[in-house]
């Protein structure tokens, strides 16, 4: 049953990336309990607007779990407390009257705040162009069924081929790194036929591309995988290790 | 004006083969020479990047979003069809060619649609070939379900993200020629204008959403594939980006808008529970496999559903298409769920909706079964309303999820713009009045991995180069107007916000140009749209400022185009006086309520032309010739 | 050589020299643990197994250098990690809460590390670089932990050490890419007996001697 709360928000505020950012404080009185954790941001925008200050900055897009655009750490936890859930489908039923609640953007060297909690993560998409693909022009291709893929690699590699690359992984691990994110990529490759044949060039690129864009080194904290909104993992993180591995002192690759 | 589609002449089965035989080629060593505009980067932008990389041109890549991995074809949950027959049930290019016409109620291009039937064993065998991991049978080959009604299973799935799966593929494909230097992305940016030299386009205005500079980019020729508006209705299932702003900014400069009253209405969307609601989730169609739909027979029933007795609910799909049953098509769905709560039969707090229950199922084939077919979707459900679809009936109601309209194309993909391409959910090309399901990831990947880069090579090579530059006066005069209309939205100051307003029209939209629409509701939505139009330009505020990460801004231009174009489309509709698959004028249905179409005078394209500020839009008809299919009564009985 | 240098300092080629050196320091830990418990036999069992330990002579070299490189490698490179960690995350979060992938052993690693070096100088200043020609070395364990400070020092150290092998262990093979859906679960359960044995085999002596046996 729908109720109506009064919360009071700790944002993180902050005008652009040279800028220096301070807390918050903006009172958010009869939110109903129905509502997203965006939609609650969306009412105290819209009452900021009129009120002639600056709405807060953050990234959202399809609101329902799968574009990863969302995300901000929300008392303590990347996209709120809520397991395997992305910070748009997390309801305001999960928050009580009278709480206050700490909103703070994804901090990493290699996510720099645009604004608010708005963060740039194209350093993600810089790892995907080191090697996060198969070579294979269009119209070059066999017939579909030609190359059979067991059923339990298909579905592993779907498993890790779920990322929705928002970037939590990164948020959550205590030294910021971005090992689950290369590796659910690495893995879905790395399992699939398909993905073989530059196996070991992809593993070397991918990881050294991500050194080069600041990450932090795994640690093995599992951080991570317990934020993971699509639930992906460390297995992966393992998978990719023997990939580096092996492409590093079993192939030809340098 | 009548309008020519370009299709080529001779049998349907040769006409792409012909064509692509006489299309001029651009040589291989001669393609870095061209630049090429892509403007999105979902299934159709984002493939047709990549291809066209590959092919050798220098393209440059636009988004709105952060990357182009967030475009909202991500979203897509149910498949992909193609025709491969891998079942053996008795699928063929023809069947799935035949079933997207009648689908689309007789209002698509009959060359485009068989086209797009060839051309789907393709994408299947590319998107295996960049490694999706398709759903597969033990034996490890490829699986396939049915959907949408089709009476063969032709639909490729990845589990329930199937579109997540393809535009991943897609963005790998487009990330691979980054790294190779043919293209050049340029997220975060807004299209605000098309530029055209000597009547060709030759490039675009964008917004740097960061740092707000304007930025001018030229090139040979420019590719709109910047997706739907479905956000005309402000609650849709599409994104919060999602806008109209590239596509009516196109049309401004002279391209036609065809066909922009034909929307789809999902039936299975989690009800609106507020009016602080921004979006609507969809539950994926394949839940009408085994939940059933109904509403209590009285009237204004409180009783929560389990306490309300078989006898007296009214399972209403069930009763009125004995054969189909809860399996009838969307908009058949959509609007029955509508006649019932206009009758008050609605349940829940808004009483706007209807019930889909699965208990039978449960009881059927165990909680289990059920949890295997459907536990990420009923997870889903619960998040949001927080209520157990195990135990309670899920709550469902139709809405606006696709449309079929857009700017009109030729058999090139080609505007009537020379120079301008329109591909994916941006055109109207290939699903007439309705779509079926799982064909929007096929059109979106057909346009732009095999068609787009045949035809635009066509363009290209039977062109006079131009090499505009970014300085010439077009580019000036373009610059100017943008920078003028940021200032005006900046400058207004007034008392309401940019949502408050695209909320209004919203429902204006959804009220009078919705799921049934009457000439006299249209004609009233037109005034208030007007009036409501007006008074954004008066009384809209637009906080911060324009050299800056302003998202409100974002949003100013993209409502102040939506408010504009919802009377392209009132006027569409008060056009078109019959009833076609997504469009429903309830002057014109069977005695049995369904879509009554009227072929002797609507049987074509209604392409609309921008006449200036304050006239009337001008109509062009394209006339639609059905050689190969018989136009029919569609009928789910 | 290029790729070899390139690879080892990659950061999954830094978590590849953690892991094998940790591998070599839990199994010198073992052999370790089997020759201490030699004290509880009384100090003729435990003198005897230091005579034959040296009796190895030369062999006796080679592995202390060898331990001594494992130890510079594992302690540069974890140092290495600990200043790269710290530096990716500029500023820090003003709340940030668990998700439940942390245990006290990975949240201390750089920091339970760096006690058990110094324990380790003072361990081999104790015992190792003692002039041991008119004693045995059971005479100078026992007058070590006749003083309570080193019985209190040595067994804190004992837990630090449990602490640091609970995951230490574990994640070695995670980071060796030995994760396997069914021997992972025992290599956890091995990890925290490997943990418990090192806290409580070590710890107890110090306590034993200490009370006089």
């Amino acid at each position: 049953m729908s109720k109506h709360i009064n919360l009071t928000l700790k944002v993180w505020r902050q005008k652009n990336q040279k800028e220096k950012g301070h807390f918050e404080t903006i009172s958010a009185p009869d939110i109903s309990t129905e509502m997203s954790f965006l939609e609650m941001l969306d009412v105290v925008n819209e009452k900021l607007t009129l009120a002639g200050k600056e709405p807060i900055a953050f990234d959202h897009d399809c609101r329902e779990g799968i574009c990863g655009m969302c995300g901000a750490v929300v008392n303590g936890r990347p996209h709120g407390a809520l397991k395997g859930t992305t910070l748009c489908q997390l309801h305001m039923r999960h928050f009580n009257d009278g709480d206050t609640i700490a909103i703070e953007p994804f901090r990493a060297m290699a996510f720099k705040i645009i604004k608010d909690l708005t963060v740039d993560r194209s350093a993600f998409d810089k790892i995907i162009q080191a090697g996060g693909y198969i070579s294979v022009n269009a119209g070059g291709a066999q017939d579909a069924n030609a190359l059979p893929v067991p059923q339990d690699k298909a579905e592993l590699a779907m498993d890790a081929a779920q990322c929705i690359g928002c970037g939590a992984c990164v948020a959550a691990c205590p030294n910021a790194a971005a090992m689950l994110f290369v590796s659910a990529k690495v893995s879905q490759f790395a399992l699939l036929p398909q993905g073989r044949p530059e196996a070991a060039r992809r593993a070397i690129a991918m990881v050294r591309e991500m050194d080069r864009q600041g990450f932090g080194n795994c640690t093995n904290e599992a951080e991570c995988e317990a934020e993971c909104p699509k639930q992906i993992s460390i297995t992966n993180i393992a998978r990719l290790n023997r990939e580096f591995f092996k492409a590093s002192f079993g192939s030809a690759v340098k | 004006m009548l309008l020519d589609g370009k299709v080529p002449s001779g049998p349907i089965k040769e006409k792409w083969d012909k064509h692509r035989f006489e299309l001029k080629l651009v040589n291989p060593a001669n393609k870095r020479k061209f630049d090429i505009i892509v403007v999105g980067t979902g299934l159709a932008g984002g493939s047709a990047a990549a291809t066209l990389g590959e092919l050798g041109y220098n393209v440059k890549a636009f988004c709105f979003q952060d990357s182009p991995r967030r475009a909202h074809s991500i979203a897509a949950q149910g498949g992909i069809n193609a025709a491969k027959n891998y079942p053996n049930d008795g699928d063929s290019i023809w069947r799935l060619f035949y079933d997207t016409v009648k689908g689309g109620d007789f209002r698509a291009r009959e060359a485009n649609v068989y086209r797009l039937a060839q051309i789907s064993n393709h994408i299947i065998d590319h998107c295996v070939a960049q490694g999706i991991p398709f759903a597969r049978d033990y034996g490890g080959l490829l699986a396939n379900r049915s959907f949408g009604g089709a009476q063969v299973s032709r639909t490729f799935y990845a589990r329930g993200q199937t579109g997540q799966q393809l535009l991943l593929g897609c963005y790998s494909s487009l990330m691979r020629q980054v790294a190779a230097g043919k293209v050049t992305m340029y997220p975060r940016r807004e299209m605000l204008d098309v530029v055209i030299v000597n009547g060709h386009a030759k490039g675009i205005l964008v917004r740097n959403l960061i740092t707000g500079q304007l930025e001018r980019h030229a090139a040979d020729a420019v590719v709109l594939a910047t997706g739907g508006y479905g956000n005309v209705f402000f609650l849709s299932t599409n994104a919060m980006g999602s806008n109209v702003t590239a596509a009516y900014r196109a049309y401004l400069k002279g391209a036609f808008f065809a066909n922009p009253c034909f929307t789809q209405i999902h039936p299975t969307c989690i009800p609106v529970h507020g009016t602080y609601q921004s979006k609507l989730t969809l539950m994926s169609e394949s839940l009408r496999n085994d939940g059933r739909v109904w509403v209590p027979q009285k009237a204004d029933d409180k009783r929560p559903p389990q306490q309300i007795p078989e006898n007296e609910r009214d399972y209403f799909l069930e009763r009125k298409y004995p054969s189909f049953g809860n399996l009838v098509p969307r908009d058949v769905a959509s609007r029955n769920a509508k006649q019932q709560c206009d009758a008050g039969k609605g349940v829940g707090s808004t009483k706007l909706a209807v019930y889909l229950d699965f208990a039978d199922a449960i009881k059927r084939d165990g909680r289990a079964v059920i949890e295997r077919k459907y536990g990420n979707l009923f997870e889903m459900y619960e998040k949001i309303t927080g209520e157990d679809p195990y135990t309670t009936p899920m709550m469902i109601y139709p809405a606006v999820h696709y449309t079929m309209g857009g700017l009109w194309v030729d058999y090139n993909l080609m505007s009537n713009i020379p120079g301008l391409f329109v591909i994916g959910e941006a055109n109207f090309s290939d699903h007439g009045a309705n779509r079926l399901g799982a064909s929007a990831l096929m059109q979106g990947l057909a346009d732009g991995y095999f068609v787009l880069p045949y035809t635009i090579g066509g363009y290209l090579a039977g062109t006079p180069k131009l090499n505009p530059a970014t300085s010439s006066p077009e580019f000036e005069a373009s610059e100017r107007a943008v920078q003028a209309q940021v200032n005006k939205l900046l400058s207004i100051k007034g008392q309401r916000t940019v949502d408050d307003f695209h909320r209004q029209l919203g429902l204006i939209m959804w009220e009078y140009c919705g799921m049934s629409r009457n000439n006299a509701g249209l004609e009233k939505a037109k005034g208030l749209i007007q009036n409501l139009r007006a008074e954004f330009w008066q009384n809209v505020t637009v906080p911060g400022n324009e050299k800056d990460f302003n998202q409100s801004l974002e949003r100013a231009g993209r409502v102040a185009d939506f408010l504009e174009f919802a009377e392209l489309m009132i006027i569409d509709a008060l056009e078109r006086q019959e009833s076609c698959g997504g469009h429903f004028n309830e002057a014109y249905q069977t005695p049995e309520n369904e879509a009554l179409r009227n072929d002797e005078k609507y049987c074509h394209v209604a392409a609309w032309e921008y006449k200036g500020t304050g006239k009337a839009p001008e109509l062009h008809k394209e006339p639609l010739v059905f050689e190969n299919v018989h136009l029919t009564q569609r009928s789910y009985k | 050589m290029n790729w070899l240098a390139n690879t080892l300092t990659s950061s999954i080629g830094k978590k590849l020299l953690m892991a094998l050196t940790g591998i070599c320091f839990c199994t010198f830990l073992s052999v370790h643990l089997a020759g201490n418990l030699t004290l509880l036999s009384g100090s003729t069992m435990f003198n005897s197994y230091a005579a034959h330990l040296h009796s190895l002579g030369v062999l006796l070299k080679v592995a202390e250098w060898g331990m001594l490189l494992l130890a510079a490698i594992h302690i540069l490179t974890g140092l290495t990690l600990f200043y790269q960690n710290w530096r990716a995350r500029p500023q820090s979060y003003e709340l940030k809460k668990r998700a439940g992938g942390r245990t006290l052993g990975s949240a201390t690693m750089p920091y339970t590390g760096i006690l058990l070096l110094a324990f380790v100088i003072m361990h081999l200043l104790n015992f190792h670089f003692v002039d041991k020609s008119q004693t045995t070395i059971y005479a100078i364990v026992a007058a070590a932990f006749a003083k309570p400070i080193y019985v209190v020092l040595y067994v804190a150290a004992m837990i630090v050490a449990a602490i640091h092998v609970s995951h230490g262990f574990w994640s070695a093979f995670q980071t060796i890419g030995a994760n396997h859906p069914k021997y992972m679960p025992l290599i956890k359960i091995i990890s925290l007996a490997f943990a418990l044995a090192v806290g409580f085999g070590f710890g107890i002596l110090p306590i034993y001697i200490s009370m006089g046996a």
